[in-house]
């Protein structure tokens, strides 16, 4: 029976996947961290015991448990349209990646058993809390794991193995697995953490209760210890990943560093600059209600948030006028006017380097001033403001990192990869490209 | 290095179709749509326990 080629009217097949996926994505990384968060939380709670922590575990496990079901449906909705309208690479990655998804859907089952065990069991489990924190991580472990699986999918399909597919541990761990994970990992807790701030400072600006107001303030500057915590570490990640691009898939890297979509490299470091500013004006904004007051250090957050400022600036500059060239943004000849300052060398190497040793010297001042305490509940509005922010633009962040990363396979489009140099957007196998052997089946693929 | 630049751009996407044009913004909708009213549901039906 012949394979039907399905498109969908007006949205057109790739855009329905890119939708499901990426929404997917963006519950998936939320309930991957936020169930780590919530079990360290809970342990904090059991090591301080300040019940804020256990108030705070308990609400973001339930909230977790109601929101898989939204993840999980997009998930088994985006199999479903993949399988249909994109029959014949389907059966190429199952070929490919048979144990990987295997051992996706166990690491899937598991994390929902043990998540709703974890919250189930909470009362139950109350006098022996050091077990029951141990449910949550596990759950975190296994959400890491399903995680790490589809991570080797999609690494392969930028990155394909140089090796025979039937070679399970080259093919799994193929250029950019390893920074693809490290990146997805650390920003699973940065993700969650900027939401549960922007959450927290949500609550905070509508509650009225003053034990609430303390308990929300307390919420946003504990998500955006997650948040930027974990932020800061992204440029060296990011950059290990980038190399490994460049090194496996040039033409890919090229696309999205120095050719027409090189404008989403610069959105991307927009967002990172609006996020690391509000946090740390945020951070300046906290250091006024430490319990112990710090105005020197104060001081020193003031200077840092100015060398924020001028290191994410020198990250958002662009290398020549043709900004934005599929909307028409292109200014005073384009590509043929070179901005220098926009160059990668030596500039916007100074401004990632220089936006992570002030991100570091900022998150030690405050965690300093935490140690300590704060007088919670008297946050001013535009901190919360910037708190709420930091969540609105983690979210574009993510769907422009998802992008980027996709749309790199595509190069000039003549053809776009769904395996990078192996098998093209109709899903022809092309082996002449095609560094990993064996996609064809016979001696190789058996 | 200019030179390689432009040469690696010589097959470029910088004018793409106003199908296509149309779809990443409708795609970006959609997202932000999906996400949104997902999340907004799971508040809606937790915040009264």
């Amino acid at each position: 029976m012949p394979i039907g080629d399905l498109d969908v009217p007006i949205i057109g097949k790739n855009t329905v996947i890119a939708v499901l996926v990426q929404a997917h994505v963006l519950f998936a990384a939320f309930i991957i961290g936020a169930v780590i968060i919530a079990a360290t939380s809970e342990y904090l709670g059991l090591v301080t015991k300040q019940p804020r922590y256990e108030r705070f575990a308990r609400n973001l496990a339930r909230f977790i448990v109601l929101l898989f079901a939204s993840g999980a449906a997009l998930a088994i909705t985006f199999v479903l349209a993949l399988v249909t309208l994109f029959p014949v690479f389907f059966s190429y990655l199952q070929n490919i990646f048979f144990w990987v998804f295997l051992v996706e859907a166990f690491m899937f089952l598991g994390q929902i058993i043990i998540v709703y065990a974890w919250y189930n069991v909470w009362d139950k489990l109350a006098y022996r809390k050091s077990l029951h924190v141990v449910f949550g991580f596990v759950a975190g472990f296994f959400g890491l794991m399903a995680m790490t699986m589809i991570n080797a999918v999609a690494s392969f399909m930028l990155t394909p193995a140089e090796a025979p597919v039937n070679d399970v541990a080259r093919t799994f761990l193929n250029q950019t697995n390893v920074p693809l994970n490290m990146h997805r990992f650390v920003g699973n807790f940065s993700y969650a953490g900027f939401l549960i701030a922007g959450w927290g400072a949500w609550r905070y600006l509508r509650s009225t209760r003053e034990d609430d107001r303390e308990y929300y303030d307390w919420m946003g500057h504990f998500g955006l210890i997650w948040g930027f915590g974990f932020l800061i570490l992204q440029p060296v990640i990011g950059y290990g990943y980038l190399k490994g691009i460049r090194e496996s898939a040039p033409e890919a890297f090229n696309v999205i560093m120095l050719g027409d979509k090189s404008w989403l490299f610069l959105l991307l470091m927009f967002w990172i600059a609006l996020m690391t500013v509000a946090s740390t004006a945020y951070f300046v904004h906290k250091l006024r209600f430490a319990v112990k007051p710090m105005p020197m250090m104060r001081k020193m957050t003031i200077g840092a948030l100015g060398f924020t400022v001028l290191f994410t600036v020198l990250n958002i500059i662009p290398s020549n006028a043709s900004l934005v060239p599929q909307i028409g943004l292109v200014f005073a000849g384009g590509e043929d006017t070179q901005i220098p300052l926009g160059s990668m060398y030596p500039w916007k190497y100074i401004g990632l380097i220089g936006l992570m040793i002030v991100g570091f010297f900022v998150i030690a001042l405050y965690l300093k001033a935490t140690a300590s305490g704060f007088h919670f509940g008297r946050s001013s509005r535009w901190s919360q403001y910037a708190l709420i922010s930091s969540a609105v633009i983690v979210v574009l962040t993510m769907i422009t990192m998802g992008y980027t990363r996709e749309t790199a396979r595509r190069v000039d489009n003549d053809p776009g990869w769904l395996i990078y140099n192996c098998i093209t957007m109709d899903q022809e196998l092309v082996t002449d490209l095609c560094l990993a052997e064996g996609l064809e089946g016979g001696e190789g693929g058996e | 290095m200019m030179e390689l630049a432009l040469l690696l751009q010589a097959g470029d996407t910088g004018d793409p179709t106003s199908i296509g044009l149309f779809r990443f913004f409708l795609g970006f909708f959609l997202i932000v749509l999906i996400f949104s009213s997902f999340l907004f549901f799971t508040y809606w039906i937790s915040k009264d326990e």
